[in-house]
């Protein structure tokens, strides 16, 4: 308990770390408040001026606009936002809303808009999974709306999994238990979650630099050659830098995980966070959650996955005689998702990136894209969402790669 | 309390570092001599454990320090010649955390740490970082690290490299006052450092153990073979040319008193001298004079 309180502080007096630490703290602030900035709206007034808003009043202004569209999304609702929809182009004879005269989208669109998300999406062509435009929707059968939306999760899984009839089953399972009918409380985009996910991904990246140096700078400074003759130089002092490393970083993330939850929240509104997730990504996305919970959730996966990533980058340093080349290494493991995910075909790079410990906060191939999407492993007859293939994998990888780390220092010797 | 060193070898890639050397180390203070190069690190790296021999054994009491692992670690105190420190580290710190991983308690840490930065004269920069004490001061925080544990056995590798010739008097007191009862190994290039405090000297080169004895038993070897002459300055580079001259001095009259090895006197008027360690090191390392080695006064 000594060396780790030892230790703990050692860390914490290193300028690397508290630089790295007070950076963190300072990009979760600043990341949570630049999706305010991409916030725009455009209205005429009453006395035809134009009027642009952005930042908070934009939102503020949309959320006024959109507060009669907030609530529980019942097919009736849809129907109606549907039919207004149509009316409104009718009446002004085009058929796209963007060819509608100045200030009618703002009046008579935008504060139904968001009971319209999913439902182009929903009436998608079984074969082609081209969405029709809305003036084409018969909305008389959006009575049935949401049995429109598990056939089309249906035919969706056809198209991209065709190969595979256990994934199919299990997305359609899994869809069939979402609460229904789906919530909305406009306001939020998803950009927060894009910018919380980039939050993710630098915290990871500040994390693995802070860890990188644990063991190989001893080897590279010479100075492990006196802590290793030390009584408790070995397993208890690997035990305690990995304990410490690991409290600074699960730390770290779940402080500037919180901040940014607390601050895009408190921007947005806590009421937005009630939003289902099928009313923000795809109508037919498979997760039983809804925005706030899917900010923890990835806040949470994310923790393992910064955890895992240490964890190895640990086991990487104990393994390097350069803090050079453990920093090196460890940040091409904490990018290798990316580039997996742009370089390799679907299946393998599922695979690859379910597997590598960065994968929860990657850029791209994240955890938030993950539960977004409809990949599965399929492996045997037996279909993995990938979203618990990746947290499965960085529970089995924090353990695995700790005692590997443990056992590479303890076994290192002078050559 | 004995350490064994058994055929102990030690093979790099291409070069044999160590040759099936075999010393048994009893309390007191050894001094271990070599040129650089001869493989004297590499054999106290195997000593604190932190290197693996090819062959050969270590062990403490009879048992392997290996088998022994912490228990060795415990009653072991190691001063590597090159190391590093946490950059991050004051004096102090440093001690405490070594302390730690000693397993000394705090009270105890606290007090064996300030009893060290007195005797190795650091009390007064016990709060500065340690990266910006000067070379001499940060091998004395070395040398305090070491001793924390009052260890049984203490190994040192070049302890006063850097250090001034008033810290070099310290440093020999206080390791002659700590050798009761433990085995110390010193080793250095550096003969006067160990001359005088070390009881037994094992010397080696090219990785092979040359000889091993008291100071008294090493001397007697270049007995006969150390000469004192008075030439005329201007020769002195002759005489350099054809003889090891262990020592240079400056006499009136434009003379130089020099003191060289060899198996007969080389001038008529050369006398006989009593041999020092020093003798016998440059006898055994004759490439060494000339490299720092030769007094000039």
């Amino acid at each position: 308990m000594e060396i780790l309180k030892l230790e703990l502080k050692r860390m914490l007096k290193s300028k690397l770390t508290l630089i790295l630490l007070v950076l963190a703290l300072l990009f979760s602030i600043l990341l949570a408040y630049l999706p305010v900035t991409y916030c725009y709206s455009n209205y005429t007034d009453e006395a035809g001026n134009e009027v642009n808003l952005t930042g908070i009043s934009s939102i503020a202004y949309e959320k006024k606009r959109q507060a009669a569209a907030s609530g529980i999304v019942t097919p009736e609702r849809v129907q109606q936002a549907v039919e207004d929809y149509q009316d409104c182009l009718n009446q002004y004879g085009v058929a796209e809303s963007y060819n509608l005269p100045k200030g009618v989208y703002e009046q008579e669109i935008l504060p139904i808009a968001p009971l319209l998300h999913g439902v182009k999406e929903a009436f998608a062509d079984s074969d082609t999974g081209m969405a029709p435009a809305i003036m084409e929707i018969d909305s008389q059968q959006l009575k049935d709306y949401y049995s429109i939306c598990e056939g089309r999760l249906v035919s969706l899984m056809a198209m991209e999994q065709p190969d595979n009839p256990a994934a199919q089953r299990r997305a359609a399972k899994m869809y069939r238990k979402v609460e229904k009918p789906f919530k909305v409380y406009p306001g939020m985009t998803s950009t927060v979650m894009d910018y919380q996910n980039i939050m993710g991904f630098l915290t990871l990246m500040f994390c693995v630099v802070i860890a990188s140096p644990a063991f190989s700078v001893d080897y590279q400074s010479g100075s492990d050659d006196i802590l290793r003759c030390t009584k408790y130089g070995r397993t208890n002092l690997a035990i305690a830098k990995l304990v410490s490393t690991l409290l600074i970083s699960g730390a770290a993330f779940a402080v500037c995980s919180t901040l940014y939850i607390l601050t895009a929240n408190s921007l947005f509104g806590w009421e937005c966070t009630k939003t289902s997730i099928q009313m923000m990504y795809s109508i037919v996305t498979l997760a039983e959650i809804n925005i706030g919970e899917l900010q923890w959730l990835f806040a949470a996966a994310g923790m393992l996955s910064v955890l895992a990533s240490v964890s190895f980058t640990l086991f990487i340093s104990s393994r390097c005689k350069s803090t050079v080349v453990s920093l090196a290494a460890a940040l091409a493991f904490c990018i290798a998702p990316v580039v997996i995910y742009m370089a390799l075909p679907g299946t393998l790079s599922a695979w690859i990136c379910s597997i590598l410990p960065a994968s929860g906060t990657s850029i791209q191939a994240s955890i938030l894209y993950a539960i977004t999407d409809f990949q599965f492993l399929n492996f045997g007859g037996f279909a993995v969402w990938t979203p618990y293939a990746v947290v499965g994998a960085c529970i089995i990888e924090i353990p695995l790669f700790a005692f590997l780390a443990v056992r590479s220092y303890c076994s290192h010797t002078v050559n | 309390m004995e350490l064994q060193i058994d055929h102990v070898s030690k093979q790099f890639k291409d070069k044999k570092a160590v040759n099936n050397i075999s010393l048994k180390l009893t309390p007191g203070v050894w001094g271990l001599l070599g040129a650089n190069g001869a493989g004297k690190t590499t054999l106290m790296r195997m000593i604190a454990g932190i290197m693996q021999p090819t062959s050969g054994n270590i062990a403490y009491d009879g048992v392997p320090i290996k088998k022994l692992g912490e228990q060795y670690r415990n009653i072991f105190g190691y001063l590597p010649q090159e190391f590093g420190f946490y950059q991050e580290f004051i004096v102090r710190d440093y001690l405490e955390y070594i302390a730690a991983l000693k397993g000394l308690s705090g009270r105890q840490s606290r007090r064996r740490i300030h009893e060290l930065l007195e005797q190795v004269s650091l009390l007064e920069v016990c709060n500065k970082k340690i990266s910006r004490l000067s070379g001499g001061m940060k091998r004395r925080v070395g040398i305090a690290q070491a001793l924390l544990n009052n260890p049984e056995v203490l190994i040192l590798d070049e302890p006063t490299g850097g250090l001034d010739p008033g810290e070099r008097v310290r440093f020999r007191n206080l390791l002659s006052e700590f050798a009761q009862n433990r085995i110390v190994l010193i080793s250095t290039h550096i003969v006067p450092d160990v001359e005088y405090i070390a009881a037994c000297h094992a010397m080696i080169k090219d990785g092979n153990l040359l000889v091993v004895g008291t100071t008294e038993e090493l001397v007697r070897l270049a007995e006969g073979k150390v000469w004192s002459c008075t030439v005329p300055t201007g020769t002195v580079q002759k005489y350099e040319d054809k003889l090891q001259i262990v020592s240079l001095r400056n006499e009136d009259g434009g003379r130089t008193s020099i003191r060289y090895l060899a198996e007969r006197p080389y001038t008529a008027d050369s006398v006989s001298m009593a041999p020092r360690l020093e003798d016998l090191y440059l006898l055994l390392f004759p490439q060494n004079i000339g490299e720092g080695s030769r007094r000039h006064s």
